[in-house]
């Protein structure tokens, strides 16, 4: 399905008007809100891979991107290793998270799974608070290097970061492995019957999620040349798990649509100030009842339909 | 010595009405309701904003409480009730009425602390330990108030309602027991217990939009180490979490006391997810 | 000719009840064995220990192919070469039928990669689900949900195939159908095949050989003409349950 031609068009025809946008438009402000929807865009997209392919809606993402954002944070700051080491040390250290926390809830039921990731998260918060001294605390850390000087620079840079995740989760998902996820969603028992080692695949799942949400963690934090606790709240989450709500459940490429559209209203919101958060949290219970399939990956099946792609 | 198991038991007591609310409405109806703070939170504020619109104490505490029932019973109706058939689901959707709620406290009353004026002004001195006189209320009403519910529901036709749809609510259904009504009235009184819980707790505890946070994760942690469904099994896990918080503030420092909630939450769904008297396990 | 699988001793307690009591019987390779038994005598209790969804109490022994079992996961005793149905349809909801078979070999059979595909086609054919590759499992009827089951559990090539009630909810001309799929399931691949069920007709017809169990015992084991006519099983069956008959599945 992915390879069809009608697919491969709508997505370059995507990453293209993505790339031109900040040239026609310019505009130091412009390319920095592309560049926050390009990073939820890798956060809604890895939450969506685990999350919307077991149906195990994971509540405590913001886990991944603090650690990994924290792990940015120290290894520039503290430790003065170069920005670009952040990456591959932030993907470690979430993936640790990921293993430590998964192993004992991965096997809750879906409700419990969901507050034992947000009681994880919750704690995170709670943490990097207690051990402020070493932490910053609420003021979290500061005078983080830029990776890239350029901001069109660094915004092509995460583009193209968000591109790679999408294809490569996207091609997972069609797989084998995304079968058997979707299986695991469907009834773990019989998996099991059927020979599958379902642990090792909500495992292994909740890992390759963990650490490129923690990678886009680390170029936030390289971003917004700070760190704060505020990245662990529960808001962070929900937001993303919005994104991918308006996106399209499972669809992995919908929440890349959702994240965008969201955080552009956001800023269009701007001038309601105070207002922007409930209007988020009303969107989410009209998405709920009205569109709990999403929009944008439906929107797309339809367009896909209209020209004929549907043989 | 003697402070920590006062203090201890007033935590224990606002925990208790809290979880006690928490579980009722989960063993009944199977809702999860990440919205029970929010309850809480208006409780406190709606006796904040009668008690500034010159209305006595009492009669505005009562009126909060009534209004913040209604509140949760129309939530049920209208928010919940359509999302029953999945258990995510309806998280979400209490989950955004918590956002929604904290977003319009925010809005209305803004982020300072508010000061919800307590029914007893007076510090008494218990064997040598000075103790404010509204954390003793909030003790004594608390215990009572569940006192009181456990009663009900031992005597009472609705009472019996709730322990036959908590334990089958099929065969609830085929004896004629109206399942809706009774979740709309547990809703109500849940959220009246919640409601409550902030108006006692209001004048020495912290009064801003986010506090529904906290008190849901605290009620979770609860009701799952004692059982999710059980209502004794709150009680008991609400006194092991009071005590728990308030030893270790004093032994090491209060801003380690949310995470002890929490990591008991999660070392309990780790070793024993039915809880200490659950019946339905979490996996 | 060595067993297949082999059960001596074992006991399953489940708090105070005694679940299943010193159960030992074996299954010689290519038999059809019939489990029967009335309700609540531990018959999937029995499965579930064989298949290692719950451990026997200690002193179990279980063998199959020549490897000990107990102890050992659900999803490794799979991959041993056994395939089980369950009592109640438990389909891959939100997947097509195709794609549950694939599924049912992606335990086991991964390797074959792209000729999965061929097989669980090829399978769909041989329950007689041909033409319904497509279709989301949801819209499935009972008696096709049933055969879907079987095709899952044939697509990861098992030695043995546990089939616990597979005529439960379906109406006496669909269990004639599926009976006769077993018959040649069983013949073509020359499977070895365990069954558990009450409806005593088309069992008996289908079985080689039986197993009566009550209360979690063995109580008898032999063909089964004999079976029916054994004191111990007449008495379990007529002391509780009345013998499903045609009548009571055209109901």
């Amino acid at each position: 399905m992915f390879s069809k031609p009608v697919d491969l068009a709508g997505a370059a025809a995507f990453v293209a008007l993505m790339a031109v946008l900040p040239l026609v438009f310019g505009g130091n402000y412009l390319i920095g809100v592309l560049t926050v929807s390009v990073i939820y865009g890798i956060w809604a997209v890895t939450w969506d891979f685990m999350s919307g392919l077991t149906g195990r809606e994971n509540f405590g993402h913001s886990l991944f991107i603090g650690v990994g954002a924290y792990t940015a944070g120290f290894m520039n700051t503290s430790f003065g290793f170069n920005g670009w080491w952040s990456i591959p040390a932030s993907m470690v250290m979430a993936v640790i998270a990921a293993v430590l926390i998964g192993l004992p809830t991965l096997r809750l039921k879906g409700p419990y799974f969901a507050l034992a990731m947000l009681s994880g998260a919750v704690i995170m918060q709670r943490l990097m608070l207690i051990f402020w001294e070493q932490t910053g605390g609420e003021e979290g850390i500061n005078g983080l290097e830029p990776l890239i000087r350029s901001q069109l620079g660094f915004y092509y840079f995460a583009l193209a970061v968000l591109v790679a995740i999408t294809a490569l989760l996207l091609w997972v998902a069609r797989s084998h492995w995304g079968m058997i996820l979707r299986a695991i969603r469907g009834d773990e028992a019989t998996c099991q019957a059927a020979g599958i080692n379902v642990t090792f695949y909500k495992i292994a799942s909740l890992v390759i999620s963990a650490a490129f949400a923690g990678a886009g963690g680390a170029m936030y934090a390289h971003y917004q040349l700070q760190v704060s606790p505020q990245l662990f709240a529960v808001v962070t989450s929900i937001t993303i798990i919005t994104m991918v709500y308006v996106g399209g459940m499972a669809s992995i490429y919908g929440p890349v649509g959702g994240a965008i559209l969201l955080v552009l209203l956001t800023e269009l919101l701007r001038n309601f100030g105070e207002w922007r958060l409930m209007i988020y949290s009303l969107t989410l219970i009209l998405i709920l009842f009205f569109l709990p399939n999403g929009l944008i990956a439906p929107t797309w099946r339809r367009i896909r339909a209209a020209l004929g792609a549907n043989k | 010595m003697l402070e920590i198991l006062i203090i201890g038991a007033v935590s224990s007591a606002i925990y208790a009405m809290l979880a006690v609310g928490f579980t009722l409405i989960f063993g009944v109806a199977r809702i999860l309701n990440l919205a029970h703070g929010s309850f809480y939170a208006l409780g406190a504020y709606g006796a904040y904003l009668f008690t500034s619109l010159k209305i006595p104490l009492l009669p505005a505490a009562l009126l909060s409480i009534a209004v913040v029932a209604v509140f949760g019973i129309v939530v049920e109706r209208v928010l919940i009730r359509p999302m029953r058939h999945s258990q995510l689901a309806v998280l979400m959707i209490t989950l955004a009425v918590a956002l929604v709620v904290e977003q319009a406290l925010f809005l209305t009353f803004g982020s300072e602390y508010r000061n919800v004026p307590a029914f007893v002004d007076a510090k008494l001195t218990i064997g040598g330990v000075d103790v404010a006189g509204s954390r003793l209320l909030a003790l004594g009403v608390g215990a009572a108030i569940i006192a009181v519910l456990w009663l009900f529901i031992q005597h009472t036709r609705l009472g019996s309602a709730i322990l036959a749809i908590s334990q089958d609510p099929q065969a609830a259904q085929y004896m004629g027991i109206p399942s809706d009504r009774v979740f709309a009235a547990v809703m109500g009184i849940s959220a009246a217990l919640a409601a409550t819980a902030g108006i006692l707790a209001g004048p020495f505890l912290t009064v801003q939009p986010t506090m529904w946070l906290l008190p849901i994760v605290k009620a979770f942690a609860i009701v799952v180490v004692g059982g999710l469904g059980s209502i004794p099994g709150s009680i008991l896990a609400a006194l092991m979490l009071g005590y728990a918080e308030t030893i270790v503030a004093y032994a090491i420092s209060t801003s380690w006391t949310e995470i002890v909630s929490v990591l008991a939450t999660l070392l309990m769904l780790v070793v024993r997810p039915a809880g200490i008297f659950g019946r339905r396990a979490a996996f | 000719m060595s067993a297949l699988l082999e059960l001596s001793n074992v006991n399953k307690h489940f708090g105070g009840l005694h679940a299943v009591r010193n159960v030992t019987f074996s299954v010689q390779p290519g038999e059809v064995v019939g489990i029967l038994g009335p309700n609540g005598a531990g018959k999937t209790t029995l499965y579930n220990l064989l298949t290692g969804f719950i451990r026997p109490d200690v002193g179990a022994r279980i063998v199959f192919d020549g490897r000990d079992v107990v102890g050992m996961p659900p999803h490794s005793v799979a991959a041993l070469g056994i395939s089980r149905t369950f009592q109640l349809c438990r389909p891959f909801v939100g997947m097509s039928v195709l794609e549950n078979v694939i599924v049912g070999g992606l335990g086991t059979q991964r390797r074959d990669g792209a000729a999965l595909d061929e097989r669980a086609r090829s399978l769909l054919v041989q329950v007689g689900l041909a033409g319904k590759e497509a279709t989301p499992v949801e819209v499935l009827s009972y008696g096709d949900q049933r055969r879907l089951e079987i095709a899952r559990a044939l697509a990861a090539r098992p030695k043995l195939l546990l089939l616990d009630e597979p005529f439960a909810g379906l109406g006496s001309g669909e269990i004639a159908d599926l009976s006769a799929l077993i018959r040649q399931v069983h013949a073509a691949e020359g499977l070895t095949v365990v069954l558990i069920e009450h409806k005593l007709r088309e069992f008996m017809r289908l079985v080689d050989r039986v197993i009566a169990l009550d209360f979690g015992e063995v109580i008898a084991q032999g063909l089964p003409e004999d079976i029916v006519r054994h004191p111990a099983v007449i008495e379990a069956y007529i002391g509780r349950d009345v013998p499903d008959t045609e009548a009571a599945h055209a109901a």
